[in-house]
């Protein structure tokens, strides 16, 4: 019994912050129609950032959100502006010339942190990144609950965000029917270069509330990329409540497979769940809940 | 128009190559020696302990006028950590720079794929860290290597729990999914039964998890006696910052190696360190001479620690130089010959490479049992080289 | 003049052995052309068909294993991995194709990526039969070079071949077809799921191959080299990208500039700069060569960032566009 509750509560928490990693990633799916084959590298970049700001300011890694954040909006507009929205006009044979940039940026990031960092293992310690409280026998790590509170603070930030506010509605409208929104007299340049910030910033504090318990070297964001776009499958595109969803159930998948049936698996599991949902419920739990 | 532009185009850059190359190729008066390295990469850390030792060794032995007159030539190629670029580096070695013999390597899986190439061009090669069991048992003459193979690693462990922790009886076993991980616990797990413990769990993992709690829970469910794992430092680390969190209490934890015996380990795991167990090949305590002198000299020049794999890097410069001094000639044979007939007292041990088991040009030396003990690396066994006295059973999390 | 090109390529390619006979100048080439075979595999699926694929790997691996445990469980040569590694590679591609074609553009490569990378799992965790990460080990057949640079060589002319041979024929319509607007073909009575499936199977088909070829030539193969997204996968994408998609010759001319870089940058300008180090004994030269050497995949990066933004359809795809911008007064003759 006891495996299973702890494996439920790690699963839960792990799912928590994916969910996080996966809601920019839905956000540019959904509204770009384009896979962003970099954004394990942008987590990355967010890492590093938030390891330098403690490592020799001293900051610590919660509050370097609110440097973290605004940086990776940058870089991730940056990216959208110079570099994806250019080929939007050039002809290529490919429609796919988008994705395949994203490629290459992400070698870029990845190869100009390694020159700037080297390989080695970086980690920040801090004094709750070891913290465990305990409820009977399960224990909770402090660092992983506090990392979901923040990851499901943001979600819904970003729900209300979608829903309420003119560019969220902007976006949401995008996301639906470019041209319509077109006519509507909706900017889509201005909505792809800030919704590629979005999905850049809330990834990158996803990277800053790992950083505590987790490491750091150049190559670490090519699992979370592809973690990201089972997610956001899993959810459906531009959907915030599925991301989340789509997020725990991953997270749940992994942690039931390695108790279950083997550590080993459970990025095996992950994927087959994704083409399964590929599959069979294309378009994700965004079909089945409607948001 | 178009088509000829293609292979203009083509043919330019083919000769861009050739001109290039040349100018590569800068000869001197000195021996040449090819070493691998992953100098680049995931497995750049340790690739570059190795490196800096190498270079260490090779000045001092330069400086002391090197081999009968001549001065060796390190050519250091990158292999990324990867076995293909690996093997293509090895070639050009061999090919290129004409180097007499090689050396390093460094991980399993890329020393395995390198030294097929040297066997096959009859170019001596010193292994001086991987450590699968096999890259000595394929009868391949012209491979040595210095280091103990993985099924050895716990040999100090071994008899440690013969003698001091004759009441554990379980044990689990986690290791990472690599040629390392893999080969090292099916070793372990031939070593349990040889010692009557019973493996009641043995399970690989994909480098890199970020939550291993699904993993420990499993072994704490079994309430095993001795957790043993395999694993490089960042999973080590993680290992037992989660094991601590999961009051997870076996009577030890015992590392096999690699990572957890580097200073990062430490660093990374903090508390959840202490009276780690790992088997090592080396600490700057062991009784061989010059061992503590290279420890302090190498944190003096580079200003960081080393650790096993710096030492074995640095033992084998001494054993190609010595082996290049002997040689009749800088034939491929006479100096198979030679590093055959090696018998040296290095920092890492004494090197004479032996026959035993399916094994050939191996070396045999005795492996050592450290742990961690208020955030400093002791050893604790065997009792003769013993820095410190062991701590077992290991303390429960509650009550540290 | 124009008709001759090709053949006066081949002829320069078979002599290069001869004249070149540098192991290490062979070495490049044969990857090159163990490249080429792989890019013009991604090409007939992605280029000509427009089904971007990003798990190239699973084909190369499988062939590349196919020969590998041949060898191992069989003790039989793993030369017949030639034979048999093409029609490995698409047993993994026919069930793939039937499953996925049902999905579109981005979802199809998002399934591709997923079966990369669990190709990749079964590989390590499958250790009875694949000896797991241990890898597989033969011992090269040959210690020269040079057979294999014309096994190599004949795989990649026959792949380029292949590939116009196809591109010619009613196929090769149907394929063009379904990348210029598959709902018209498919009005146009085009079964364009069986279409997609006949592409697919050829990209596989010569992947598989080649990466047979890895695996006699090289001699070692583990689940991290032939499985991997990063190296084989992507790098199939960026060999056609560069070259040229939807070009015949693309991804030839994208093998060759793909290895030229890498090892361009790998040795630091191929040791220019360590030469210079070595002659002048400045620090600063020493320290230019290792910041190279230790750029080597960054450059290569920046390059394929490059590309794509001003010569969308490769080099070959936009040779005109790339001379006018080189050489601007060639440009009237290029015009002509």
């Amino acid at each position: 019994m006891d495996i299973f509750l702890q494996t439920l509560v790690a699963g839960i928490l792990k799912g928590g912050l994916y969910g996080l990693i996966g809601i920019g990633m839905s956000l540019i799916m959904g509204v770009m129609g384009i896979i962003n084959l970099a954004h394990g590298q942008l987590m990355m970049v967010a890492m590093y950032i938030t390891f330098v700001l403690s490592h020799y300011v001293g900051i610590d890694p919660y509050l370097s959100l609110f440097i973290t954040m605004p940086s990776l909006f940058l870089l991730g507009a940056l990216i959208q502006k110079y570099t994806l929205n250019p080929l939007m006009e050039v002809d290529s044979i490919l429609p796919e010339n988008q994705v395949l940039m994203t490629v290459g940026i992400g070698m870029v990031l990845v190869e100009t942190s390694r020159f700037i960092f080297t390989s080695d293992y970086k980690s920040v310690q801090t004094s709750y990144s070891d913290a465990t409280f305990y409820l009977g026998e399960i224990s909770f790590s402090v660092a992983l609950v506090i990392a979901f509170f923040i990851a499901i603070g943001f979600t819904l930030f970003m729900f209300w965000f979608l829903l309420k506010t003119d560019i969220g509605r902007s976006i949401r409208a995008t996301a639906q029917d470019k041209d319509a929104a077109l006519l509507m007299g909706v900017d889509s340049k201005k909505i792809t270069i800030i919704t590629f910030g979005l999905g850049a910033a809330l990834v990158g504090a996803a990277g800053t509330i790992l950083m505590p318990i987790y490491y750091l070297f150049p190559d670490i964001g090519g699992p979370f990329t592809r973690k990201a776009f089972v997610i956001t499958i899993l959810g459906g595109l531009g959907s915030t409540v599925g991301a989340i969803f789509g997020g725990l159930t991953l997270g749940l998948a992994e942690a039931f497979g390695a108790s279950y049936i083997g550590m080993a698996y459970d990025d095996m599991i992950g994927l087959i769940i994704f083409i399964l949902v590929l599959l069979f419920l294309p378009g994700g739990f965004k079909r089945l809940t409607k948001i | 128009m178009k088509k000829s532009r293609i292979l203009i185009g083509f043919l330019v850059a083919l000769g861009l190559i050739f001109n290039f190359g040349i100018s590569q190729s800068f000869a001197g008066d000195t021996i040449k020696v090819g070493i691998v390295l992953p100098l680049t990469g995931k497995l750049a850390k340790f690739g570059e302990i190795e490196n800096k030792s190498f270079l260490m060794a090779l000045e001092e032995i330069n400086g002391s006028g090197g081999v009968n007159g001549k001065k060796i030539e390190l050519i250091i190629e990158d292999t990324t950590g990867k076995p293909d670029v690996g093997r293509s580096a090895v070639e050009k070695l061999i090919t290129q720079d004409k180097v007499v013999m090689l050396g390093g390597g460094y991980s399993s899986s890329v020393t395995w794929a390198t030294i097929a190439v040297a066997q096959q061009n009859k170019i001596p090669f010193l292994v001086n860290t991987g450590s699968a069991d096999k890259l000595t048992e394929q009868g391949w003459e012209y491979i040595f290597r210095l280091n103990p193979p993985v099924s050895e690693y716990p040999g100090a462990f071994a008899s440690f729990l013969q003698a001091k922790a004759q009441d554990v009886k379980t044990v689990a076993i986690l290791h990472e999914n690599s040629l390392f991980g893999q080969s090292g616990s099916k070793k372990f797990v031939k070593r349990c039964e040889a010692l009557g413990l019973e493996v009641v769990m043995k399970e690989g993992y994909e480098a890199g998890a970020i939550d291993f709690s699904p993993l420990l829970m499993k072994v704490k469910s079994k309430k095993t006696d001795l957790v043993y794992m395999i694993s490089y430092i960042m999973d080590a680390s993680l290992l037992m910052r989660q094991a601590k969190q999961l009051n997870l209490n076996p009577k030890l934890f015992v590392g096999g190696a690699a990572g957890f015996t580097l200073p990062e380990f430490e660093k990374n795991a903090g508390k959840a360190s202490n009276f780690v167990y790992s088997a090592t090949l080396w600490t700057p305590s062991v009784p061989y001479p010059g061992a503590k002198a290279y420890y302090d000299n190498y944190v003096a020049k580079y200003n960081g620690p080393t650790e096993y794999h710096g030492a074995e890097a640095y033992s084998a410069m001494y054993v190609i130089a010595d082996t290049l001094k002997r040689a009749k000639s800088m034939g491929r044979d006479d100096i198979r010959n030679s590093l055959a007939k090696t018998n040296l007292i290095t920092s890492f041990g004494p090197v004479k490479f032996i026959s035993y088991g399916k094994k050939i040009n191996q070396n045999k030396l005795p492996t050592f049992l450290v742990q961690w003990i208020d955030g400093k690396l002791e050893t604790v066994w065997p009792e003769k080289v013993a820095t410190k006295a062991f701590v077992y059973p290991t303390p429960k999390w509650s009550k540290r | 003049m124009k008709k001759f090109i090709p053949l006066i390529i081949l002829i320069v390619l078979c002599l290069f052995p001869v004249v070149i006979q540098n192991a290490y100048y062979q070495h490049l080439m044969i990857l090159v052309f163990i490249w080429v075979a792989i890019g013009s595999g991604w090409n007939v699926i992605a280029g000509f068909t427009g089904q971007v694929s990003f798990g190239d790997a699973a084909f190369f691996g499988t062939g590349a294993y196919t020969a590998g445990l041949l060898a191992h469980h069989f003790h039989i040569s793993a030369w017949w991995g030639m034979a048999f590694g093409g029609f490995a590679a698409m047993a993994v591609a026919f069930p793939f194709g039937w499953i996925c074609f049902r999905l579109r553009g981005p979802y199809f490569a998002l399934a591709s990526l997923a079966l990369n990378e669990v190709c990749r799992h079964i590989a390590t965790i499958a250790e009875p039969l694949t000896q797991g990460m241990v890898g597989i080990l033969i011992m090269p057949t040959f210690l020269s070079k040079i057979p294999y640079y014309y096994i190599a060589l004949a795989l990649a002319v026959l792949s380029v071949v292949f590939v116009q041979f196809v591109m010619k024929s009613k196929w090769g319509y149907y394929f063009l077809s379904i990348r210029e607007d598959q709902d018209a073909a498919e009005s146009m009575g085009i079964d364009t799921h069986k279409y997609k499936m006949v592409s697919l199977n050829i990209a596989a088909f010569l992947t598989g191959m080649a990466g047979a070829l890895f695996m006699n030539y090289m001699g070692f193969i583990d689940p991290e080299v032939v499985f991997s997204l990063h190296d084989i996968s992507i790098m199939a994408i960026l060999v056609g990208i560069i070259g040229g998609v939807g070009t015949i010759y693309g991804p030839a001319v994208g093998a060759l500039v793909m290895v030229a870089v890498h090892e361009f940058f790998r040795t630091g300008f191929f040791g220019l700069f360590k030469g210079l180090a070595a002659m002048t004994g400045s620090d600063a030269m020493i320290s230019v060569a290792k910041t190279i050497s230790h750029a080597h995949v960054l450059g290569f990066g920046i390059l394929v960032v490059l590309v794509i933004l001003y010569l969308p359809n490769g080099i070959v795809g936009d040779w005109d566009k790339l001379v006018g911008k080189i050489i601007p007064f060639k440009k009237k003759e290029a015009a002509s």
